[in-house]
């Protein structure tokens, strides 16, 4: 008994330090500016406003920059999965001559051991000659390449788990590679791809850094930097940034809940084999 | 269709997995490759397939050289010892497989499928996905999917060997009914004797991937090519001495038995359980021996013996009844002994 209640007074604090700062900033996006900088802050009897929403959404371009997070976070998704699952396929299957293919694999991992600033400055400058900035397109590329190392170790792992046997079965039975592949082994890794894919949309949706550097125009601008230039010299406008933030948490949250089931299979792929 | 391997060889880096295999296979035969693990049978049995390379020599499926056809495009069907089901389609599916990759019309699938089911008594599993099978019905299953089409060939990685004993001595008396039925080559890879006996009309025994004989199961266990089969097919195996030939009499520390052969001073003489009487009272020309063991197998009785430093295996009726280091003494079936070279091990 007492071990029980102990389990929901840890659970309960991991709750509340995750949810504190979503409520805080829900709160503020409801708040109005008076209410804000009111000491104590009023925690739950405040009159309620959508005031900053209505900036943000409608005096403001942060509905441009909702559609550019949701198109760049979405096609350099489905981009660095298709390009990482078949280099994982090749990966984790074919043996490569003098080794290649483990080196291939940790080179393809290095390529996230730096800092993502380090290649800030470069990406800009090719971006530039390319005449890629404030284009969707720069922010498109960027993300796949940043993602790819990602996939590939993913799916690599997850490939990994499918027994050779069951795709020499297909070969047997007439089929070729590439209907192997789509008839037998990626239905098999489907839970993991929808794992990747769902981290793969997290970190381009909320990814700052790049699209700080690579974009400035209104058109070409995510959410977060667009909620980040709310702080200039003059004013920090919490009430626009809390509103825009809120928005952006809710694609998010709803496509990782849709995918909940194979989030959880993904992840524990190798615990039970099938 | 016929088949032949052809001064076949594969190497892994250093290592000779298959050396110079020769082997032809008539059609409608049912060949079975006998050895231990690591003999190179399944290695053989995966380039006829096409899922391992042949690293020289050449192989052919009627008059055809397959070496370099990719394996979708051999026509042949193979149960693996997995049985390699596919785990995300219920068994009409994984039975319909190899039909709907050949963008077969689906009525035609699923009668094809039906008639397989019923051949194979496993209708009521169409519905149902293969972890919900038991093992027994699993194989079945993976034999279904090998013969709803009529390939060129059935290979067979020890099928059998994932199932309990009971179910294999069925299983192993149905695959043999459903060859003779369908009438097609198969190929048979296993490392237990007793399949390859029962099922093969020739059996090729392999050991260090070197083909050692190949010939039908009775001239296997009746005329062994060198020591190795002798020992390998068999159960129990049979029993090697080492000794010498002088006078028309093999002569080993304590053994004794005439044959007729020519003098030699090193000869290793083989001879099956079956072959040595075992008896409780001393008679004329009996060797003495000393009780090790004895385990009743239901219908006979092992008799594990000792004879000097020698180890003999011999089959006495169910009845026969002996203490531990009780004497005993030996009948050996001279004219059914087998001789090997002791140094070759070749049949003499």
């Amino acid at each position: 008994m007492k071990h029980r209640f102990s389990k929901y007074v840890a659970l309960s604090v991991a709750l509340a330090a995750a949810l504190a700062p979503v409520y805080w900033m829900f709160t503020i996006s409801l708040k109005s500016e008076i209410d804000h900088f009111a000491s104590p802050p009023p925690w739950f009897n405040f009159t309620p406003t959508l005031e900053h929403y209505y900036e943000a959404f409608v005096t403001r371009s942060f509905g441009q920059y909702l559609i550019t997070s949701a198109v760049v976070a979405v096609i350099s998704t489905l981009c660095a999965l298709v390009l990482g699952t078949f280099a994982a396929y090749s990966l984790a299957r074919f043996r490569l001559p003098y080794n290649l293919d483990s080196r291939l694999s940790m080179w393809i991992l290095s390529t996230r051991m730096f800092p993502a600033i380090v290649t800030a400055v470069p990406l800009f400058l090719m971006m530039r000659d390319l005449r890629l900035l404030n284009t969707k397109a720069a922010l498109i590329i960027v993300y796949t390449a940043f993602n790819l190392p990602f996939v590939v170790w993913m799916m690599r792992g997850f490939f990994d788990e499918v027994p050779r046997d069951l795709e020499e079965a297909a070969l047997v039975d007439g089929d070729s590679r590439m209907g192997a592949l789509f008839r037998v082994v990626l239905p098999l890794v489907a839970p993991g791809l929808a794992a990747t894919a769902v981290f793969c949309l997290i970190v381009s949706w909320n990814e700052f850094l790049f699209a700080l550097v690579l974009t400035q125009t209104d058109a070409s601008m995510t959410l977060p930097v667009g909620i980040a230039g709310r702080v200039t010299q003059y004013e920090i406008k919490w009430g626009v940034m809390s509103a825009a933030g809120a928005v952006a948490i809710v694609p998010i949250l709803v496509f990782a809940m849709a995918m909940q089931k194979y989030l959880v299979r993904g992840l524990s792929m190798g615990a039970v084999k099938g | 269709m016929s088949i032949k391997f052809e001064n076949v060889t594969k190497t892994f880096g250093d290592t000779r997995v298959v050396d110079d295999l020769s082997l032809e296979i008539d059609d409608g035969e049912f060949v079975v490759l006998l050895g231990p693990s690591g003999c190179g049978k399944t290695t053989t049995l995966r380039m006829l397939a096409g899922l391992e390379t042949v690293t020289t020599g050449d192989i052919y499926i009627g008059d055809e050289r397959i070496n370099d056809v990719p394996t979708q495009h051999r026509d042949l069907a193979m149960v693996f010892q997995s049985y390699a089901l596919y785990p995300h389609m219920t068994i009409a599916e994984n039975i319909a497989y190899p039909l709907r990759v050949r963008k077969l019309d689906k009525n035609e699938r699923a009668k094809r499928v039906n008639d397989v089911a019923a051949m194979l008594e496993i209708e009521s599993l169409l519905d149902r996905k293969p972890r919900q099978l038991s093992g027994g019905e699993r194989q079945r299953v993976a034999l279904a999917r090998a013969i709803v089409r009529e390939p060129r060939a059935y290979l067979m990685d020890e099928p059998l060997s994932n199932l309990d004993a009971r179910l294999r001595v069925q299983m192993r008396g149905e695959l043999k009914r459903l060859q003779h039925q369908l009438g097609t080559t198969t190929i048979y890879v296993t490392h237990d004797q007793a399949e390859a006996m029962t099922l093969a009309s020739r059996v090729a025994v392999m050991k260090r991937g070197k083909l050692q004989q190949f010939d039908t199961p009775l001239n296997i266990y009746n005329h062994p090519a060198n020591r190795f089969v002798a020992e390998f097919v068999g159960s129990p195996s049979m029993n090697f001495i080492d000794g010498r030939i002088d006078g028309g009499v093999f002569m080993s520390e304590l053994i004794r038995i005439p044959v007729t052969k020519e003098n030699t001073n090193q000869i290793t003489i083989g001879i099956r359980p079956e072959h040595i009487r075992v008896l409780n009272e001393p008679q004329n020309g009996a060797i003495a021996a000393t009780v090790y063991v004895t385990e009743l197998m239901g219908n006979e009785t092992f008799v594990f013996l000792t004879v000097g430093n020698n180890r003999l295996i011999a089959r006495a009726p169910a009845e026969f009844r002996a203490d531990v280091e009780s004497p005993v003494w030996l009948r050996i079936v001279a004219d059914k002994a087998h001789f090997f070279d002791t140094r070759t091990g070749l049949s003499i």
